[in-house]
């Protein structure tokens, strides 16, 4: 993916920059806002990590802007403040998601990919998921694998679908709780890895090959 | 600035107070004018109706009597003392017949019949040597047989009374004006007092003293209202900067011991003998411990915009919703932990509430429950409705907690002995509280109604 990076923070965007290229993204960085909206209308940026806080025009305002020209690349908001409301206000003026700073590395990356993912758009609206022999028919709410009708509960489900729509990709447990739960605080506890085993169990203990991996330290990967 | 003891003089009260002066005087100075044109008139015209009266009298007797009849009647009269009438009766060539004066005052006309309205005055020696003049009213007629007779009425009395009646008049008016600004000027003095009084008050506060408070007089009027008010207000910035001293205090305080912790360990292996192993080690030990203190400190902030109503937006929730959710969430850990776990949620509990604090606290409830209940034991998770409230009860079946220590867990970095071994930051209880307060109801710790374990109840007030 090409990412946009947008942080006037040297050391933070050059943090972020180390991190994204080790995940094998390449990244342009641009240090204050005005800059950062030409660049992002110049070129076509698979996504766009875009700092709240920044010399000459604010995040906020830039991604506005952005968005009221008709650009349609992905943001996604840093920021220091981490409220609930703040993350509304960001959502709101067309950004795609938002990480509260300090974050973890593999949270950022698993949040960019996410992103990067959800650009194709204009696309018909899919109705049947697949990752490798996995199936997930989202209109009978069926999922099978290898002919095997597979029985879901509701939270199952929903937290299958959100893995196969990002197969590949890292997706972390604060992901889950928000994406899944759409609940914004860290779990403490174990309480999304016990669903997760519990969905493993089903989709993956009768199968040789196992689809959802645990990525340690990140979160977790479906993976045909 | 307005000072100084005629600072009054420049409120609005007392503008108005003057304006309703004058609107005053001028409206009563319009009510005399009436009154005096009223009585005035109401007095010419009963003496006009006596002296009519009178004159009809004496003509009836000239015309039943003649001349012999009307002199009759006429001297009866003038014996009579302190009469308010005056006679003159003349023959035609101009002899007194009956008279009060020395001669006829007005020259009668030649013409028989005519009565005249005639206006004159007497002047008699005073009793201290003056002269007391008489004004005098009068009728005047020249008779059959060509005599002349004059009837009058005296109105010295009715214009002294005018007189009386004006000299009030004009007294009264400026006295009445006095009193209306003098009222003015004390009803603006106290409004004046009153606002500068709170004006210090607010001058104090901005100076920086915040436990200031405006004066409240008992009276229970606007002024009262408002300085109610002004205190109320000032009383919730007190608290709101003394919680976000007492936050700044908690992170100064409390993020110190682990960062001088952290810098410690650093500085011990940066002394020892060093090789990449090592350093790896002490590097992945570093970023741990902190994330450790970058939770920490998010949980505080949390917890101070919490404890400052900053944060949580109420809106109309169903709160039976986020429990079963909660319990859908923490159901497959507690089975993971070979801990049963029973739950019981009243359907339809509509409330007022921020979706994700009210979800955080109860699941900082479960969360405590799980870490401290032993494999076998039971947690039971109930949210029942109670009348007007809500409850939210988490009971465990762990070692819970001592009666003395009830109250204390739930203040901020209180941990205790037994959870040291625990991860945690010491808060989760701390918010649980803060958001109970924020949805303005109540959290508490008890004794678990089994034989052993915590109960933790969440009291929130029901739509």
């Amino acid at each position: 993916m090409h990412v946009l990076v947008i942080e006037d923070d040297r050391e933070h965007a050059e943090f972020i920059e180390k991190v994204l290229s080790e995940a094998g993204h390449s990244v342009e960085t641009v240090e204050d806002g005005v800059g950062g909206l030409s660049r992002a209308r110049e070129d076509a940026f698979d996504a766009m990590v875009v700092d709240r806080m920044l010399p000459e025009k604010p995040g906020l305002q830039l991604v506005e802007e952005f968005r009221n020209a008709g650009g349609t690349t992905p943001a996604l908001f840093l920021s220091a403040l981490s409220d609930v409301d703040n993350r509304v206000e960001g959502l709101k003026v067309g950004a795609d998601d938002y990480l509260a700073k300090p974050f973890a590395p593999e949270e950022l990356v698993a949040r960019v990919e996410a992103l990067g993912r959800r650009q194709i758009s204009g696309e018909p609206p899919v109705t049947v998921l697949k990752v490798g022999d996995l199936e997930m028919d989202l209109l009978a709410r069926k999922v099978t694998r290898e002919e095997t009708k597979i029985d879901l509960q509701p939270r199952e489900f929903k937290l299958l679908e959100y893995l196969m729509r990002h197969a590949g990709q890292t997706v972390t447990r604060t992901m889950l709780l928000e994406k899944v739960w759409n609940y914004h605080f860290d779990p403490q506890t174990n309480v999304i890895d016990v669903h997760i085993s519990r969905l493993r169990a089903k989709i993956d203990k009768e199968f040789d090959h196992q689809l959802l991996q645990t990525v340690r330290g990140a979160g977790y990967c479906l993976q045909a | 600035m307005i000072s100084g003891p005629f600072a009054f003089v420049r409120t609005t009260t007392f503008r108005l107070a003057l304006v309703y002066s004058i609107i005053f005087a001028l409206f009563s100075a319009g009510l005399l004018a009436y009154l005096f044109q009223a009585t005035v008139g109401t007095m010419r015209a009963e003496a006009k109706a006596r002296l009519e009266s009178e004159f009809r009298t004496l003509a009836n007797a000239w015309e039943q009597g003649g001349p012999t009849r009307l002199e009759q009647s006429l001297l009866e009269r003038v014996l009579v003392d302190l009469r308010d009438f005056t006679y003159q009766f003349e023959d035609r060539n101009g002899r007194i017949i009956v008279g009060d004066m020395p001669r006829m005052p007005v020259q009668p006309d030649d013409g028989f019949g005519t009565v005249r309205i005639v206006t004159f005055e007497i002047e008699r020696p005073g009793p201290e040597g003056g002269a007391t003049i008489t004004p005098i009213e009068g009728r005047l007629v020249r008779l059959g047989d060509g005599s002349v007779l004059l009837v009058g009425i005296k109105m010295d009395e009715r214009i002294r009374q005018v007189n009386r009646i004006t000299r009030v008049v004009a007294t009264s008016a400026p006295i009445g004006f006095l009193l209306a600004l003098l009222g003015g000027f004390f009803s603006a003095r106290y409004a004046a007092s009153r606002a500068e009084s709170m004006t210090k008050t607010a001058e104090g506060v901005m100076s920086g003293d915040l436990s200031l408070r405006a004066p409240v007089r008992g009276s229970g009027d606007e002024f009262d209202r408002l300085a109610e008010q002004l205190n109320a207000m000032l009383a919730k910035l007190e608290t709101l900067m003394a919680a976000t001293r007492h936050a700044g205090d908690s992170i100064a305080h409390d993020l110190r011991s682990p960062l001088s912790r952290l810098r410690n360990q650093l500085e011990v292996r940066l002394r020892g003998p060093m090789d990449e192993l090592s350093a790896r080690e002490t590097l992945g030990e570093t970023v741990e411990e902190v994330d450790r203190v970058l939770a920490t400190f998010n949980a505080i902030l949390r917890l101070s915009r919490v404890n400052a109503g900053a944060e949580g937006k109420l809106i109309d929730l169903d709160l039976s919703e986020i429990c079963e959710e909660m319990a859908e969430l923490f159901d497959p850990a507690c089975e993971d932990a070979g801990i049963a776990f029973s739950y019981q949620v009243d359907q339809g509990l509509e409330m007022q509430g921020d979706r994700s604090l009210l979800a955080q606290a109860i699941s900082n409830l479960l969360d405590n429950a799980v870490k401290y209940t032993p494999t076998g034991k039971s947690i039971s998770f109930k949210a029942l409705s109670e009348g007007d409230h809500i409850v939210v009860e988490v009971q465990d079946t762990g070692p819970g907690i001592p009666d003395d220590d009830l109250n204390r867990v739930k203040e901020r970095f209180v941990r205790l002995d037994d959870a040291r071994t625990q991860p945690g930051s010491g808060l989760g209880l701390a918010l649980v509280d803060a958001v109970a307060e924020l949805h303005k109801g109540s959290f508490a710790l008890a004794r678990s109604d089994g034989e052993s374990g915590l109960k933790a109840s969440l009291i929130l007030p029901a739509k």
